[in-house]
């Protein structure tokens, strides 16, 4: 059952991309592309992308080298519309305030560029796990794009708790299942491209890659279609005082 | 083989963020009650950050005495500093629990009070962080205006916030001597 191309396999791999391709066409139609444009490509053209590749890899007539020049080119596109997507949640967080939008903004490009220089250090010291150019270098940027990606991430997460800014559903679901996603896959990957593990190991890490990304998906269902609860209104306890003095004391200090 | 345990060490820490967040963010959905605003002495507090003040002391003061009586003010300063920045976190979570408000001028409200709040959140961190280098050298100064500002500016959000919401009740984050 654990074993490449099995019907588990066939399953994991097809169904989280149909679902998620169904998720961005009904999402498109509801109205969210003007809400969650980059989330809406993402969905769509990955769940594409990753379905093209599933054929190559089953196809006979496909030769391999085919086979990984599809995979580089998903892959290239989905970090690419991934880091749209963060982009995408970092806006509709931060940017309503801009005392903190314009610093956010700032620290995440920072911090952006050190995760891009830790990652292209941390590449140039992998000894690669296989003889194969082209596998090789595909699983360091595998690596390489998750070691960005749960960076931006997590900064996003800790910045917002931080300041304690509550999270918007879409947007908290979204980040979530990313989150959850790329942490897994970070860890998978940097086993592979630095350990060279057997083929037995390898196979059991793409099931472990193709079942989290079907939990993300998932998550990213129950966040963007299942309706949360009304927001409740604040029960502070408000401390007693003469709103008048209060306001000449305000006056007070504002003109002394 | 150092460089994949590094990485993996990394993502089940950033793992356990994301589900602390979640969780945390589940408890708050659940409890809706917020920590009371601690009301501020902010004319102490003035008298606290006042330049002028540490102008006069230095000037009657031995160098060694200044130094000891103005790291006392510092922490004083310090002590404010934290309250203000903790108020400044409720006020957030009150502004953001009346965004969802039907009423246009309540949700304005909301929104300007929030960003008061952040930015007020933001100065206490980095005026926290310069009032300790200049507990460790007195003569840096307490940089604290833009705490001040900050605060100010969150009265008024906070107050017009309360006038729409509740007419009747009012709020308070500053004490009145």
């Amino acid at each position: 059952m654990l074993q490449a191309h099995s019907f588990l396999w066939n399953y994991l791999w097809v169904a989280p991309n149909l679902l998620v391709f169904s998720l961005g066409i009904l999402l498109w139609k509801r109205g969210f592309s003007r809400i969650l444009p980059s989330f809406l490509a993402f969905a769509i053209l990955t769940a594409v992308g990753d379905l093209a590749t599933f054929l190559a890899d089953v196809i006979p007539s496909v030769a391999p080298e085919t086979f990984w020049r599809f995979f580089w080119a998903e892959l290239l596109l989905e970090s690419l519309l991934k880091f749209l997507v963060i982009g995408e949640v970092f806006s509709r967080v931060f940017s309503p305030y801009p005392s903190i939008g314009r610093l956010g903004k700032v620290l995440v490009s920072g911090f952006g560029a050190l995760l891009v220089l830790v990652a292209a250090v941390i590449a140039g010291f992998a000894k690669g796990d296989s003889v194969i150019h082209i596998i090789a270098t595909a699983h360091l940027l595998e690596q390489t794009v998750f070691i960005i990606e749960s960076g931006l991430i997590i900064f996003l997460f800790l910045f917002a708790a931080y300041f304690h800014l509550s999270w918007d559903r879409l947007s908290f679901g979204i980040l979530f299942g990313l989150g959850i996603s790329s942490c897994e896959h970070l860890a998978t990957w940097a086993i592979i491209a630095n350990t060279s593990p057997s083929e037995h190991v390898r196979t059991l890490f793409a099931f472990l890659n193709m079942a989290t990304y079907h939990v993300a998906v998932l998550t990213w269902f129950y966040y963007l279609l299942v309706p949360g609860k009304a927001p409740e209104k604040s029960m502070i306890r408000l401390p007693e005082n003469n709103l008048a003095v209060w306001n000449r004391e305000v006056e007070r200090l504002l003109h002394p | 083989m150092t460089l994949a345990i590094f990485l993996v060490v990394f993502a089940v820490i950033t793992l356990f963020v994301i589900l602390r967040v979640t969780v945390s963010r589940s408890l708050r959905h659940r409890n809706a009650s917020l920590p009371g605003i601690e009301p501020i002495d902010v004319e102490a507090f003035r008298n606290l950050v006042n330049p002028a003040e540490d102008e006069y002391l230095h000037r009657r003061l031995p160098s060694a005495e200044f130094r000891r009586v103005q790291r006392e003010r510092l922490r004083a300063a310090a002590a404010y500093i934290r309250v203000a920045g903790r108020n400044a976190t409720v006020l957030v979570a009150v502004g953001q629990a009346a965004l969802a408000s039907s009423d246009e001028k309540t949700e304005e409200a909301a929104r300007q009070l929030v960003d008061s709040a952040l930015l007020l959140r933001r100065n206490t961190s980095f005026a926290l962080l310069r009032i300790n280098l200049a507990i460790a050298w007195p003569s840096l100064g307490l940089a604290a205006a833009p705490v001040l500002l900050g605060y100010e500016r969150l009265n008024s959000c906070a107050m017009l916030l309360g006038r729409l919401q509740n007419p009747t009740v009012p709020i308070r984050i500053s004490s009145v001597s």
